[in-house]
């Protein structure tokens, strides 16, 4: 296809790695967009659902926090955001970290939740303290799934980050949207590969770092489909 | 259980009665209308207003009108035409000359002739363009009225020895535009520091004005909230933007005798100050594209 | 020093004034964003089911991993960017807007189907094939019946997700509520944005809340969602 042979041209030209417009550039803006919304967001949710978890309450507030979350569109967000705060990253930022923390906050707290009560039982029988009890016996079982919220999250993150150029923000969608203003389709479609290959490199990095964080002998512990935050597409 | 499966299908036909439903989708007017035109309009309000004054007319006088606005830049909205996915759009005669005829340099201040060229142009893609209006509405470049003293400028030669200095800001399909940074360059000699991607005269550029950001930004010289925004328009000393006069480009096929009549009625009796006007109610009082338009044809008897 | 007098933005975050005089684009672009939404979420069932099903029942054909990459890699792509690019090819309608939303919802559907159909304990479909079901029969009675909690998981997913994303096909002129929100931007006017985004959210929830409902009326035996 003629427009796959064009994009590929595109990306080998070296006109097209190199100034404020060039690909390394988009990138690290991009990385530092996503990334600084997901730790925000992360800073934010974690505690929120692992304490939510751990002590049994308000877990329909959890899970609906989750649902609106979700419901909120992320253009709207945007737009919303920089009306309120105008130009720059900050409003890209603050909307971007929105969107990322109902995922983050539902499965940290399922996580906690699902946490053999046997398990917590014999644990305190050992003498361990709350505190402890906590950080050495329920975290470690409950990473598997607090990390598949991050995932979820920084996987979105990356993605919507692509629609921060409808408000002048820099990154990888600007390929996008400033492809279509000038209908340069080539520019458009290598923005969008881009993209959606660092949304895939993101999934596969913080799969890696899980496989890292998880206690070895622990089996993935198996949530209801229902229950989780899986699957999640804002842009 | 085998019995309560029946209630599983029976959600799933609830389902699915429920989106053919949602399917209806509109109804066709029974009464006999006289065509169908889908007309389109830029990304900004001054041609949502025109869009609505072709469209409104239109409707009056028998034809069912579609609308496509805010659709996009020229890029977007020219390929529309050529496939025939829109009829009609409110062009600006020497912009759509320049982007017809690949960035040529064949426009010029005379707007009759400018629309003759672009004829020419527009010929073999089945498209025409109507009479211009007296309306003008063109590039114009603008600065915060701190730069413009700062600087002490007037015109836009005055930016030749500063532009490195200075940042642009505009729609992303100004480096490509021959009336933009382009022509900045190869007719002024001005070479900006940077270019900032932002809108086509909206408000990412006025927020970009405000932060300082931008210190020269791509403005519309019909807007109306220039004065209050503390923007002032450098002159075009060097003629770099042209006749930009508002004419209506058209599909050949529905271009019968009465559609261009009643669209060059319109445009006759436009002028640059009624579409300041209109944009100010539509920028400054925040009144609807299509309220704005009909007060206007209502008030030129056009309704009557 | 003095500063130039910019034109803040003073009108209130509602308007309530336009918004009595504005129901009826509200509506109609509500309507036109729940039509949208509806179209995807069917469409993408249609195609996930058969897929999701084949998947399940021929495992030998490896047709698991060909169908979630496939549909995995679509996924990765930004809407806006795929709206963009089908416009030359599809037009300006909906045809343009629906093949990337239901192309997302393939995927989210995909997967729960497969997870829902998986957790069919073995020992009830060795119970079905003894009472003498066959495979088609056993598969609409049995086995879609137990995977019900997991697709309606996944309708509610993909409900939600697709609402959000509708919004999104303002910026190519499609509609929906996205198309206020894009007027609030260029026109720099609060109240249709705020009013659209609003309502987005609440349709999502009402959505949500909807088919859990549906969800647990549709599968009575089981103890809820």
């Amino acid at each position: 296809m003629a427009i796959v042979e064009s994009v590929m041209r595109w990306l080998a030209d070296p006109a097209h790695w190199q100034g404020s417009d060039g690909i390394p550039t988009r990138l690290v803006q991009h990385v530092q967009l996503s990334g600084e919304s997901v730790a925000i967001g992360a800073l934010i949710a974690l505690p929120i659902g692992i304490g939510l978890g751990h002590f049994g309450r308000f877990g329909n507030l959890a899970i609906n926090i989750s649902n609106v979350g979700r419901a909120v569109p992320s253009f709207g967000i945007l737009v919303l955001a920089f009306q309120v705060f105008g130009l720059g990253d900050l409003p890209i930022v603050i909307a971007l970290t929105a969107l990322a923390i109902p995922p983050m906050v539902t499965n940290s707290y399922v996580a906690l939740r699902e946490v053999d009560p046997d398990v917590k039982d014999a644990a305190r029988g050992m003498g361990y303290r709350r505190w402890a009890q906590l950080l050495r016996i329920e975290l470690p079982l409950a990473v598997p799934l607090i990390m598949a919220g991050v995932r979820t999250s920084a996987v979105q993150v990356v993605a919507t980050a692509a629609l921060a150029a409808l408000i002048a923000g820099g990154g990888l969608g600007r390929y996008i949207i400033d492809g279509l203003a000038q209908q340069d389709y080539t520019k458009e479609f290598a923005g969008a590969l881009l993209v959606a290959a660092l949304a895939l490199a993101t999934e596969a990095l913080l799969w890696g770092l899980q496989q890292l964080l998880v206690p070895r002998g622990i089996r993935l512990l198996q949530v209801p489909a229902s229950r989780r935050a899986t699957t999640f597409k804002t842009a | 259980m085998i019995r309560k499966t029946g209630s599983m299908w029976l959600t799933a036909a609830l389902a699915v009665i429920v989106t053919v439903a949602a399917c209806g989708g509109t109804s066709s007017p029974g009464t006999t209308s006289k065509g169908t035109l889908t007309v389109a309009g830029f990304n900004f309000p001054e041609s949502s207003i025109l869009a609505e004054l072709y469209g409104q007319a239109l409707a009056h006088d028998g034809y069912t009108v579609n609308y496509k606005l805010l659709l996009g830049t020229r890029e977007v909205v020219a390929p529309a035409i050529k496939s025939g996915q829109i009829d009609l759009y409110p062009g600006y005669a020497a912009t759509e000359l320049e982007y017809y005829n690949g960035g040529a340099g064949e426009a010029t201040g005379d707007a009759t002739a400018t629309t003759a060229k672009l004829n020419g142009h527009l010929q073999s893609l089945g498209l025409e363009a109507l009479t211009p209006s007296a309306a003008v509405d063109q590039n114009a470049f603008a600065v915060t009225k701190a730069t413009q003293a700062k600087y002490s400028l007037t015109k836009l030669s005055d930016l030749a020895p500063i532009g490195n200095e200075l940042v642009l800001g505009a729609g992303p399909e100004c480096p490509t535009r021959p009336f933009c940074e382009p022509g900045l360059k190869t007719t002024y000699g001005i070479t900006f520091k940077d270019f900032k991607a932002l809108d086509t005269d909206g408000p990412l550029t006025r927020a970009a004005f405000k932060n300082g950001t931008i210190q020269v930004g791509l403005v519309f010289s019909s807007d109306a909230d220039l004065n209050a925004l503390g923007l002032v328009v450098l002159q075009d000393d060097k003629h770099l933007e042209n006749a930009d006069n508002v004419v209506p480009i058209i599909r050949q096929t529905v271009a019968t005798s009465e559609v261009t009549s009643v669209l060059n009625k319109i445009d006759a009796g436009l002028t640059t100050a009624d579409l300041v006007t209109m944009n100010g109610q539509v920028e400054l009082l925040h009144q609807d594209a299509d309220a704005v338009a009909a007060a206007y044809l209502q008030q030129h008897n056009f309704f009557s | 020093m003095a500063a130039p007098i910019f034109l803040d933005i003073v009108d209130p975050w509602v308007n309530w004034d336009w918004l009595s005089t504005h129901i009826p684009t509200v509506l109609a672009a509500l309507g036109q964003h729940v039509t949208l939404t509806a179209i995807a979420v069917a469409g993408g069932l249609a195609i996930s089911l058969p897929l999701g099903i084949a998947a399940n029942r021929w495992p030998n054909l490896h047709l698991r991993p060909a169908e979630l990459a496939v549909f995995g890699g679509f996924y990765t792509i930004p809407s806006i960017a795929l709206f963009a690019l089908l416009i030359p090819y599809t037009g300006l309608g909906t045809v343009t807007a629906e093949i990337p939303l239901i192309g997302y919802n393939v995927l989210i559907l995909l997967r729960n189907i497969l997870v829902g159909l998986d957790a069919v304990p073995r020992d009830v479909i060795d119970a079905a094939n003894g009472m003498g079901y066959r495979p088609l029969a056993r598969l609409l009675r049995i086995e879609l019946p137990l995977a019900l909690p997991a697709i309606f998981a996944g309708l509610r997913v993909a409900t939600v997700s697709t609402i959000g994303i509708v919004t999104i096909t303002a910026v190519i002129g499609l509609g929906g509520l996205g198309q206020l929100i894009y007027k609030g931007l260029i026109e720099s006017f609060h109240t249709p944005l705020v009013v659209a985004t609003v309502l987005s959210i609440l349709l999502a929830l009402v959505a949500d809340v909807a088919l859990a409902g549906v969800g647990r009326l549709a599968v009575p035996w089981s103890r809820g969602a």
